[in-house]
């Protein structure tokens, strides 16, 4: 009788498995969408683990991208997120605050961290042992050196590359720096951000990588301390900063701090749990794993619109400082 | 002119080999080969034609060695099972390939009229119908007229009618015969049906195993079988085994389960051993028990009917006689005889219609 | 040839007509679900939009790229792939059945993974990359070339596919008849067993066009400039946003569809044929 046994085994076994299910769902937390740019990932997911460990009933779902890519599938595609991250702490203006009839899915950020633009490379890249933090606008100006960039159209490494080598000009004074540089880096050698390009660079198809130098020390990548005047890096640099350009198809774009910043989207349904998770990122736990990570931390952090932020987060925050 | 002669033909192919297999066929002549499914027939076909390397052996067309010759300089026409017609083409347009493939292979030659061609073989007006929607006799006359414009020398026939039914396969083998004759060209046709040999064949092969068993006339080898395989395939229903009891150069008396037949014999007999006596079905006579002897009575035995098997026009009637015997009548004779289960009867055999056979 | 024009092409009878019924509304399900999204996608469209971006040299370069690279990827596909499934149809050997399923891995790769192993292959130092360079001039980093390769990666399985099916179907003995009438074995495959499989191989042929022109993951390692269409979508999504990038999405689909008609019509020719080689 082996049909009928087989059918009672079956059955069994889907019963179990609801019961499984079912119990899980029992027990179910409160999840948290984390929309994070693309070189938040291997500090947000450590972040993570320790948030999740301190509050056992919330798990944290992140999804990482562009940070671009991240602010659209909001405001475009209607993806539910409760946290936005981003890179450069103008992609949240001007992307969620809405106005000129477009949705407002933000109306406050938080700079949390820093970080500085500079290039990485391998000991297989092409005058490795030659390159240091004076000589790096003229080796990199070799023929036969592949440079690797993100696109400035779309994404904020890109274009605050091209805004670091027009800085370097004026530093270094030295006229033509930043097309020689940029000659080495064409678009055959661009990709939509600076992360998709670190296995190229692994592979050896580039020599070096405009990249943040929080992603050198995550992926153990050599890099060049370039001067603060010039790698973004500062925000007492501003106004220096501000005469750095990059002529993109969006615009003129003039030279910022790359500072990281954070808000909690308006439509978000988990507004409180989504506060634990910003102070956590604030507090000292937090700070403590995105400097481990190769980031500048700011304590107090900056706010923009700090009163239209939840009380709860202002202890931690102090207003951004005009520039 | 020899039209084709096999020397020493072997070769293995996974399940299928050729051991050793030679004959010859004389120039215009038609070569059946009869065998059983897996007796290498087709391998045999295929080697010829020479899609197969033959691991041994030697292959002439009319006296031209081609046994390293690529197929298609053979110049051999080889008609398959259901003919084998290319399903995108009209049937002019099968038949312009034949000759225009073959004017390439033979610079000179002169152009073939297709027309002429298809009229020739009854097909002008299906010049362009698809073969998809041919009768099988149709299919089997643009296949020989496709075969015909390449001009070949030899024609290869593996069972073009095996899948067909009994009437179709009765009119194509008419046909058939008829066009083989007119063309007068050299054809060895394989098929594992013996109705074939007589309308078609003036040799007869007889294969088994990748061997060829017996060859020669068809009347020959058909008649008297050299072996109980060879009897098998002949489709002698009748293989009594038995020993011969006493022989002169004349009859030879065997006994069979204790009755004694006497048989006609040609060549040298055993004194002793078994034998088989082969009978075909049909020279088994039947009569009333009581009835007077009749010009067969060299042999006449008295048994009841086992069993009956009709087949249409004729009925086939198992008897017991001290052993089976099967005979094969007209249905009207066997409902005249009043033959049922059970009913006594009475099988007369000549001496020349049982044939020994020596295993 | 001679069609025979009938609504279906099985048994009809009473109690089958069920079985017809059910066949009908899966079809009607399935195509459902095919069209909805896509008909969504055009309804969201303004005229406007699309025309705006139409006139984009940007948009109208990606598309002609797209083509022009799947439409290279297809005739590769063909060139080596049609007479390798040839090969699987009619060869027997130990291994052939993994060797048949090796032809199927690309199909389970993940897209980016198979561009990163292409990269390592066909990059600047890689075991075919590099001596392309050096000796032929020959780039696969950000060129025609790159996109063609990784296109031919992801699409190659179903051209071999579809064509090694049309192969099988085809009677060996029709060839060997084809030999005994004169014709070398290059011909037979020209004038007897490619047209008999052609339904098969132009199939598998549409389908590599198909998946081609979409390739997005691993195309993007290799190749970001020049953009391909999927790639230029992206770019204006990330610009612009959905309406934008969706007009792109929108007349990359008619392009797309307009050839796979045109193709259609060129290759089957009219109504079905019945039947195919035996």
């Amino acid at each position: 009788m082996k049909q009928p046994i087989r059918s009672i085994l079956l059955l069994a076994v889907l019963a179990a498995m609801a019961a499984g299910s079912a119990g899980a769902r029992a027990a179910e937390p409160t999840t948290l969408s984390v929309f994070a740019a693309g070189t938040l990932a291997v500090p947000f997911k450590q972040v993570d683990q320790l948030f999740e460990k301190k509050f056992p009933d919330i798990a944290v779902q992140p999804q990482f991208g562009g940070s671009v890519k991240m602010a659209r599938q909001i405001t475009d595609l209607h993806q539910d997120a409760d946290i936005l991250a981003v890179a450069d702490y103008n992609v949240i203006p001007k992307y969620l605050f809405g106005g000129d009839g477009k949705t407002a899915y933000a109306d406050w950020y938080v700079g949390f961290v820093r970080n500085a633009i500079t290039f990485v490379y391998t000991d297989k890249s092409k005058f490795a042992n030659a390159i240091t933090a004076s000589n790096w606008y003229s080796v990199l100006a070799r023929k036969g050196v592949e440079i690797g960039r993100s696109n400035p159209d779309t994404d904020p490494s890109g274009y605050q590359t091209v805004q670091m080598l027009s800085l370097a000009e004026k530093y270094y004074s030295s006229p033509g720096l930043a097309e020689k540089v940029l000659a080495n880096a064409p678009l055959a050698n661009m990709r939509d951000t600076e992360t998709s390009l670190i296995s190229a660079l692994q592979l050896g198809q580039i020599d070096y990588l405009a990249i943040y130098r929080s992603d050198a020390l995550q992926h153990h990548l050599k890099l060049l301390n370039l001067p603060a005047k010039i790698n973004l890096s500062d925000p007492t640099y501003a106004s220096f900063y501000a005469e750095g350009v990059a002529h993109t198809k969006n615009g003129d774009l003039t030279g910022k701090p790359i500072v990281y910043a954070i808000t909690i989207v308006a439509t978000s349904a988990k507004k409180a749990v989504a506060e634990k998770y910003v102070a956590f990122l604030l507090g000292p736990e937090g700070r403590k794993v995105m400097s481990d990570n190769g980031f500048g931390t700011f304590a107090p952090a900056y706010a923009m619109n700090p009163a239209k932020m939840p009380p709860a987060l202002w202890p931690l925050v102090k207003p951004w400082p005009a520039s | 002119m020899t039209a084709l002669a096999v020397a020493g033909l072997s070769l293995r192919l996974g399940a299928f080999a050729l051991d050793d297999v030679s004959f010859t066929l004389p120039a215009n002549d038609v070569m059946v080969v009869l065998g059983s499914n897996g007796a290498g027939k087709s391998v045999l076909l295929e080697t010829i034609a020479g899609f197969h390397r033959p691991a041994r052996g030697r292959i002439a067309i009319n006296e031209r060695d081609v046994t390293t010759l690529p197929a298609e300089k053979r110049r051999v026409g080889f008609v398959v099972q259901n003919f084998g017609l290319f399903p995108h083409l009209t049937v002019a347009q099968n038949v312009a390939l034949g000759a225009r493939a073959q004017r390439r292979a033979r610079a000179g030659s002169p152009p073939v009229d297709i027309a002429a061609l298809l009229r020739r073989f009854g097909i002008a007006d299906l010049a362009d119908a698809s073969p998809l929607v041919l009768s099988p006799g149709e299919k089997q006359r643009a296949a020989l007229a496709r075969a015909e414009a390449s001009h070949p020398d030899l024609f290869l026939l593996d069972e073009p009618f095996a899948a067909l039914d009994a009437p179709a396969r009765s009119q194509l083998r008419v046909e058939l015969a008829r066009f083989l004759r007119e063309l007068r060209l050299p054809a060895l046709f394989v098929t594992h049906d013996y109705v074939d040999v007589a309308a078609l064949g003036d040799h007869l092969a007889l294969m088994h195993a990748g061997r060829i068993i017996q060859c020669g006339a068809v009347d020959d080898v058909f008649r008297r079988p050299v072996s109980r395989t060879a009897a098998d395939i002949l489709g002698f229903e009748n293989r009594l085994v038995g020993r011969v009891v006493s022989h002169d150069r004349r009859l030879a008396q065997v006994a069979v389960e204790g009755k004694f037949l006497r048989i006609a014999t040609e060549s040298a007999v055993p004194a002793a051993g078994e034998v088989i006596v082969a009978i075909r079905a049909e020279n088994v006579r039947l009569l009333r028990p009581d009835a007077a002897p009749t010009n067969a009575a060299d042999n006449r035995l008295i048994g009841a009917v086992v069993a009956l098997e009709p087949l249409g026009a004729l009925t086939k009637v198992a008897l017991d006689c001290g052993f089976r015997l099967i005979a094969c009548l007209m249905s009207r004779d066997v409902a005249a005889l009043g033959l049922v289960s059970g009913a006594a009867v009475a099988a007369d055999i000549a001496a020349p219609d049982a044939h020994l056979v020596v295993p | 040839m001679i069609a025979v024009p009938r609504t279906w092409r099985g048994p009809k009878s009473v109690g089958s007509s069920l079985v017809v019924l059910a066949a009908w509304l899966c079809g009607g399900v399935l195509l459902t679900f095919i069209l909805l999204p896509l008909i969504q996608l055009f309804a969201v469209q303004t005229t406007g939009t699309l025309l705006q971006v139409a006139r984009e040299a940007d948009v109208r370069d990606a598309l002609m790229l797209s083509v022009t690279a799947a439409v290279l990827t297809a005739l590769v596909a063909g060139l080596f792939g049609v007479p390798f499934a040839y090969f699987l149809a009619r060869a027997e050997f130990i291994g052939k059945s993994a060797v048949a399923a090796v032809v199927d891995v690309p199909l389970t790769v993940p897209h980016t993974v198979a561009g990163i192993a292409l990269l390592m292959v066909f990059g600047r130092h890689g075991v075919i990359g590099g001596p392309a360079e050096d000796f032929l001039g020959l780039r696969f980093w950000g060129t025609l070339a790159g996109i063609v390769v990784a296109m031919l990666f992801v699409s190659l399985p179903y051209t071999v596919n579809a064509a090694r099916i049309a192969f099988e179907g085809v009677d060996p003995r029709l060839e060997m008849v084809a030999r005994t009438l004169g014709m070398g074995p290059w011909r037979v495959l020209a004038r007897i067993t490619v047209p008999l499989a052609w339904r098969g191989i132009a199939t598998g042929l549409t389908l590599t066009f198909a998946r081609s022109i979409s390739e997005f993951g691993a195309v993007v390692i290799l190749v970001y400039y020049p953009m391909t269409a999927p790639v230029q979508i992206y770019e204006m999504f990330l610009r612009y946003g959905l309406e934008e990038a969706s007009a792109a999405a929108a007349l990359l689909l008619v392009i797309s569809l307009a050839l796979f008609i045109l193709f259609r019509h060129v290759a089957y020719g009219r109504g079905p044929v019945v039947g195919g080689g035996r």
